[in-house]
C-alpha cells in the first residue's frame, strides 16, 4: 500500500494559503471547481489554480501538484481543496477546532444518528492509512484529507477532516476515518481533544477490535490527562 | 470641652446652698430615660431634653389612684408633641398635678354659747400645663426648654367687725390666687451609643404675682434655683442604669433590663430617690414595667414612700416649710399609675437609603425588549434600619415615559449595602428620532406608603434610530416594522404563486429567499451612512419607503422581510479592525445531502445544527451586493469563507453569528 502512495515533499512553506498551485501531471479524469463556481472543469497539465481550487479524481486518475518546494500528489477516488495544502501550527489547528466546535452548536450528541458508510467502497485500511474507494464526493474528501496527513500535513488533515464531517455528516460514521484522525490528535499531543474525539468514536457502530483499540486507546488518554494536570 | 461641661456642673452643684425639695421626679421613675424607650411624651420633670425616638406625632396619658385614707382617681396628665424636622413641640396639660391643704388655724371665735369655733384656711396647688420645645443640633448634643404655668389658691376665714346700729363679728373667707411660671432649660450630649450626659436646670426663671396679703407669701410654692445632673448609661440593649442629682443633693438613681423581641419590648425598671425635705434617706420607691413597640408603650408603675403618709399635720410645720414640687413633697401619698403612649407616625420612616446610582447604558428606544432584561442603571442602597426589608426598586425617565417602572424587587438585611438593577421599559410607540440629554428619577420603596429616598441622574436617551454599535441588538429593529414586512414579503410570493404551487415543498425557503432577495435587491441602492458615528439605523419600512441604506440598513430589511415569511436568518458581524460589516446567513432547511439540490458547490454553504440537533444549510448572503441572488450568494459566500472560516475569525472573536430568533 506504501507503494501506492506517491511521496512528496518536502520542505513545506509555514503558509501556503494564497498560494498559486501549477498542475505538472494528470493521468485519467481529473475535474476542478474554483472558488465558489458552479462549474466543474477539467484540470490539464500545465494549469495554475489558486488557493481556492477543489480538485476532484476519478477511478484511476490522479493529478500532481507543484506549488514553490511543495509537490502534492492526489490520488484516485480523492477530492481536496488546494486552500488545504499547507502547514499549519497545532495553534492553528486548535482555532479550527474550536470553530468547528461554534458550527456545531448547539452541540447534540448526534453521532449516532450517522450511517456507517463503509459499504460505499472498499475499505483498504493499513497502517499508514486509510482509502475507501467511492465516488461519494465525502469519502474522496476524506481520501483527500487522509492524503494530506500522509505527506506530514497532519493538523491540516485533521481540520479538514472536521470540515468535511461538517458537510459530509453521513461519514461520520465510517470508523476507519474517524480512527486515523484520532490518532493524528494522539500523536500531536492534543489529549483532550483526542479523548473527546474517541469518545465520540465510542458511540458509534464499531468492530470487536475497533472496540478493543478505542477503550485502550481511551484508557491512555486517561492516563495521559490527569497526569498532565498534575 | 467635655472638661468644661464637667466643671460647670460641679461647679453649680457645690454652689447651690438651698435646700429644695427634688424636682426631677417623674411617674416612671427612671424607665423612660434609658435605652431610649419612649414610654412618656411630655415628661417635663426628668429631664427638659425629652428628645425621644419621636418621628411624628405622640400622646401620652397618666391614670391612676392616689391612696390616701381614700382611693382617689386622676387623670394626672395628658401630652401631646409634634416633631418638625430636628424641632419637637410638645404641650402638656396636668389636671392631676394638684395638692390641697385644708387646716384650722390657731385664730377662733368663742360663739355666744360658749362653743369655740377655728377658723380655716385652704391652700390649693395646681399645674396646669406646660410647653416644650426641644431641639436637636446633632446625633449627639440636644437641648431642650419648657415652661410651666401653675395655679396657688390661698383661702382664708377671717373675722371682720360690722359695724352698723351695733357692732358685731363677721366670719368671712378671705381667697387669692396667684399664677405662677416657671421656665427650665436643659442640654444632654451622647459621648458614646452607652453614655449620655445632661444638665438641666431647676427653677432657671419664674414668674409669681404677690399676695396682696403678705401674709400668704410664705405658702407661695417655693422656687429656689439649682442644677439637674443626668447620666445614663446603657452597655447594652438588655440593660441600663440611670441618674439624676441635684444641686440641693437630692437624687434619684434607677435600673433597667429590657427583653426585645422582633417588633416589641418588655422592660422592668426600678428607681429609688433621696429628697432632702423628706424622710428617710431614701424617701421612696418607684418600680414599673413597660410594653413597648415601634407605636404604642404601656407602663405600671408605683410611688411607695418609705416613711408614713397621714391625711393630717401641723400647720405649724406647713407653714415653716410649704413645698415646692406639688407631686412630690412630705404630703404626697402613695400612687398607682397606668401610663399610656403612642405614636402616630405620618411621615415615613426611612429604612433604606441610595449611597449611588450610576447609568452603566445610555438609552436606545429601538432596544426595547433589551431593557427588560439588561439594566440601564444599578444603584447601591442601604439599609439604614434595624430590620430585614424588601426593598422595592422602581424608576422613570422623563421624556422617554410617564410611567413608573418597577425593578425586581430585593431583601437587605440591617445595616447591609446591596446593589440594584434598574430595569426599563420602551414604550411601543415611542417616535422622537433626536437623542437628548433627560433625567432619570430613582426610588427605593420598602411599604406601600412614601418612598424611603429618591435620586435623580442625567441619562442620554437617544433617538428611535440609534443603535448602541452591538450586532446582536439589530435584532429589535428587524422586528419592529413587521406587520408592514409581513404584507411586502407576501406581496412578492403572491406574484410567483405558480412557482409554488409546483415546487418542493424543502426547497420552499431557498426560494422564498431567492425571490424576496430578488425582488428586494432590484428596488434598493446601497447608500452610505452619513451618520456613520452616530449609528444610525434604519427600520425596514423606513429602508423600503427611503428605497435604500447602508450594510446594517439593507440587512436589518432584507431580514425582517424573510423573516416575515417563516425564513430564518442569522446577522454575520464582521470587525475587521476598524471596519465593521453586517451580512446574513440564511437557513434553507435543507440537510446537507440535499445540498445538491442548491449547488454543487460546497464552499457555498455552511451546515448549522437546529435545536434538535439536526444539520441544516444556511447559506450567506450579501445584502449590499444587489445585484442577481446568485450574485449576493457568491459574495456572502466568499466573504464567510475568508473571514469566518480560512482566518478563523469566528473562533478569534473577530466574526460572529447572531440568530435573529
Amino acid at each position: 500500500m506504501k507503494s501506492l502512495l506517491i511521496i512528496l515533499l518536502i520542505f513545506l512553506p509555514v503558509n501556503a494559503f494564497g498560494q498559486l498551485f501549477k498542475v505538472v501531471k494528470v493521468k485519467g479524469s481529473v475535474q476542478g471547481q474554483v472558488g465558489t463556481s458552479e462549474k466543474w472543469i477539467e484540470i490539464k497539465e500545465g494549469n495554475t489554480l489558486d488557493a481556492n481550487t477543489m480538485l476532484s479524481t476519478n477511478d484511476n486518475s490522479s493529478v500532481q501538484l507543484v506549488a514553490n518546494d511543495l509537490k502534492f500528489n492526489l490520488r484516485e477516488s480523492s477530492a481536496i481543496s488546494t486552500s488545504a495544502i499547507k502547514q499549519m501550527s497545532v495553534d492553528e489547528l486548535l482555532l479550527a477546532l474550536a470553530l468547528d466546535d461554534m458550527m456545531q452548536a448547539p452541540k447534540k450528541n448526534n453521532d449516532s444518528d450517522a450511517k456507517n458508510t463503509a459499504v460505499y467502497g472498499t475499505n483498504l485500511n493499513g497502517n499508514n492509512g486509510v482509502f475507501i474507494k467511492s465516488n461519494d464526493f465525502g469519502i474522496k474528501r476524506l481520501n483527500g484529507a487522509v492524503q494530506l496527513a500522509q505527506v506530514g500535513l497532519r493538523e491540516s488533515a485533521v481540520a479538514t477532516a472536521r470540515e468535511i464531517y461538517r458537510k459530509y455528516p453521513e461519514v461520520k460514521g465510517i470508523t476507519a476515518y474517524r480512527l486515523f484522525f484520532g490518532q493524528i490528535l494522539v500523536d500531536l499531543g492534543l489529549y483532550q481533544e483526542a479523548f473527546e474525539e474517541y469518545k465520540s468514536i465510542q458511540s458509534l457502530k464499531l468492530s470487536t477490535k475497533e472496540k478493543e483499540q478505542v477503550e485502550e486507546t481511551l484508557e491512555m488518554l486517561s492516563k495521559k490527562i490527569i497526569s498532565e494536570e498534575k | 470641652m467635655r472638661f468644661k461641661l464637667l466643671l460647670i456642673l460641679l461647679v453649680s452643684f457645690y454652689l447651690s446652698k438651698n435646700g429644695i425639695a427634688q424636682n426631677s421626679f417623674g411617674f416612671s421613675g427612671l424607665m423612660n430615660s434609658t435605652n431610649n424607650i419612649s414610654s412618656l411624651y411630655g415628661n417635663y420633670e426628668a429631664s427638659q431634653i425629652n428628645f425621644s425616638q419621636l418621628k411624628d406625632w405622640g400622646f401620652s396619658f397618666i391614670y391612676g389612684p392616689e391612696f390616701s385614707s381614700s382611693v382617689n382617681l386622676n387623670i394626672y396628665s395628658i401630652a401631646v408633641e409634634k416633631r418638625f424636622s430636628n424641632h419637637i413641640l410638645s404641650l402638656r396639660y396636668t389636671p392631676g398635678y394638684q395638692k390641697e391643704f385644708n387646716f384650722n388655724t390657731a385664730s377662733a371665735i368663742i360663739l355666744s354659747d360658749s362653743t369655740r369655733q377655728s377658723l380655716s384656711s385652704k391652700f390649693s396647688y395646681k399645674e396646669l400645663f406646660g410647653l416644650g420645645y426641644y431641639f436637636r443640633f446633632s446625633d449627639e448634643l440636644q437641648a431642650g426648654f419648657n415652661l410651666r404655668y401653675f395655679s396657688q389658691e390661698f383661702s382664708r376665714e377671717i373675722i371682720s367687725p360690722v359695724i352698723a346700729d351695733t357692732i358685731y363679728l363677721v366670719r368671712e373667707n378671705q381667697s387669692e390666687k396667684l399664677g405662677l411660671w416657671k421656665g427650665e432649660l436643659g442640654f444632654n450630649y451622647s459621648f458614646s451609643q452607652y453614655f449620655s450626659a445632661g444638665i438641666s436646670s431647676i427653677n432657671l426663671f419664674s414668674f409669681s404675682e404677690d399676695p396682696f396679703d403678705q401674709e400668704l407669701e410664705k405658702f407661695k410654692l417655693k422656687t429656689e434655683k439649682g442644677v439637674m445632673l443626668t447620666f445614663n448609661f446603657s452597655p447594652s440593649r438588655t440593660f441600663g442604669l440611670s441618674g439624676i442629682i441635684e444641686s440641693n443633693k437630692s437624687f434619684q438613681i434607677g435600673v433597667n433590663g429590657r427583653i426585645t423581641f422582633s417588633n416589641s419590648s418588655v422592660g422592668i425598671g426600678c428607681s429609688v430617690f433621696h429628697d432632702k425635705t423628706q424622710s428617710p434617706f431614701i424617701a421612696g420607691v418607684i418600680p414599673s414595667v413597660n410594653f413597648s413597640t415601634s407605636f404604642l408603650s404601656v407602663s405600671l408603675s408605683g410611688i411607695k414612700y418609705f416613711s408614713d403618709r397621714k391625711d393630717y399635720f401641723s400647720y405649724g410645720d406647713f407653714e415653716n416649710n410649704g413645698i415646692t414640687n406639688v407631686i412630690n413633697n412630705p404630703y404626697s401619698f402613695d400612687k398607682a399609675l397606668l401610663t399610656i403612649a403612642f405614636a402616630l407616625n405620618t411621615i415615613q420612616e426611612k429604612k433604606v437609603e441610595f449611597a449611588d446610582v450610576k447609568i452603566i447604558e445610555d438609552i436606545y428606544p429601538a432596544l426595547t425588549e433589551n431593557y427588560l432584561n439588561k439594566p440601564f442603571a444599578v444603584a447601591t442602597v442601604v439599609n439604614v434600619s434595624d430590620e430585614r426589608v424588601n426593598v422595592k426598586p422602581f424608576s422613570r425617565i422623563n421624556g422617554l415615559s410617564e410611567e413608573l417602572i418597577y425593578s425586581p424587587i430585593i431583601s437587605i438585611n440591617p445595616g447591609d449595602t446591596a446593589t440594584i438593577s434598574y430595569f426599563t421599559v420602551i414604550p411601543e410607540n415611542y417616535a422622537i428620532t433626536k437623542s437628548e440629554i433627560s433625567t432619570a428619577d430613582f426610588y427605593i420603596l420598602t411599604s406601600n406608603e412614601e418612598f424611603d429616598d429618591q435620586i435623580q441622574k442625567p441619562v442620554l436617551v437617544n433617538g428611535v434610530n440609534s443603535w448602541d454599535g452591538d450586532v446582536i441588538n439589530l435584532k429589535y429593529f428587524i422586528k419592529k416594522s413587521f406587520d408592514f414586512s409581513i404584507s411586502y414579503s407576501k406581496r412578492i410570493l403572491s406574484n410567483n404563486k405558480t412557482l409554488f404551487d409546483t415546487l418542493e415543498n424543502r426547497l420552499s425557503d431557498f426560494y422564498k429567499t431567492k425571490l424576496i432577495y430578488n425582488s428586494f435587491a432590484e428596488a434598493m441602492v446601497y447608500v452610505s451612512d452619513p451618520r456613520a458615528s452616530s449609528e444610525y439605523v434604519q427600520y425596514p419600512e423606513e429602508t423600503l419607503k427611503l428605497k435604500g441604506g447602508d450594510c446594517d440598513d439593507l440587512s436589518v430589511c432584507l431580514s425582517s422581510l424573510l423573516e416575515s415569511v417563516g425564513v430564518a436568518t442569522a446577522l454575520v458581524d464582521y470587525q475587521l479592525g476598524e471596519l465593521r460589516h453586517v451580512n446574513l446567513l440564511v437557513n434553507t432547511k435543507l440537510s446537507p445531502s440535499e445540498a445538491g439540490l442548491i449547488t454543487s458547490n460546497e464552499n457555498k454553504y455552511l451546515i448549522r445544527k437546529n435545536n434538535l440537533g439536526n444539520d441544516e444549510i444556511w447559506i450567506p448572503l450579501e445584502a449590499t451586493s444587489l445585484k442577481r441572488f446568485e450574485d449576493s450568494w457568491q459574495a456572502g459566500a466568499e466573504k464567510f469563507n475568508k473571514d469566518a472560516l480560512e482566518n478563523y475569525g469566528l473562533s478569534r472573536g473577530s466574526v460572529q453569528i447572531i440568530d435573529v430568533y
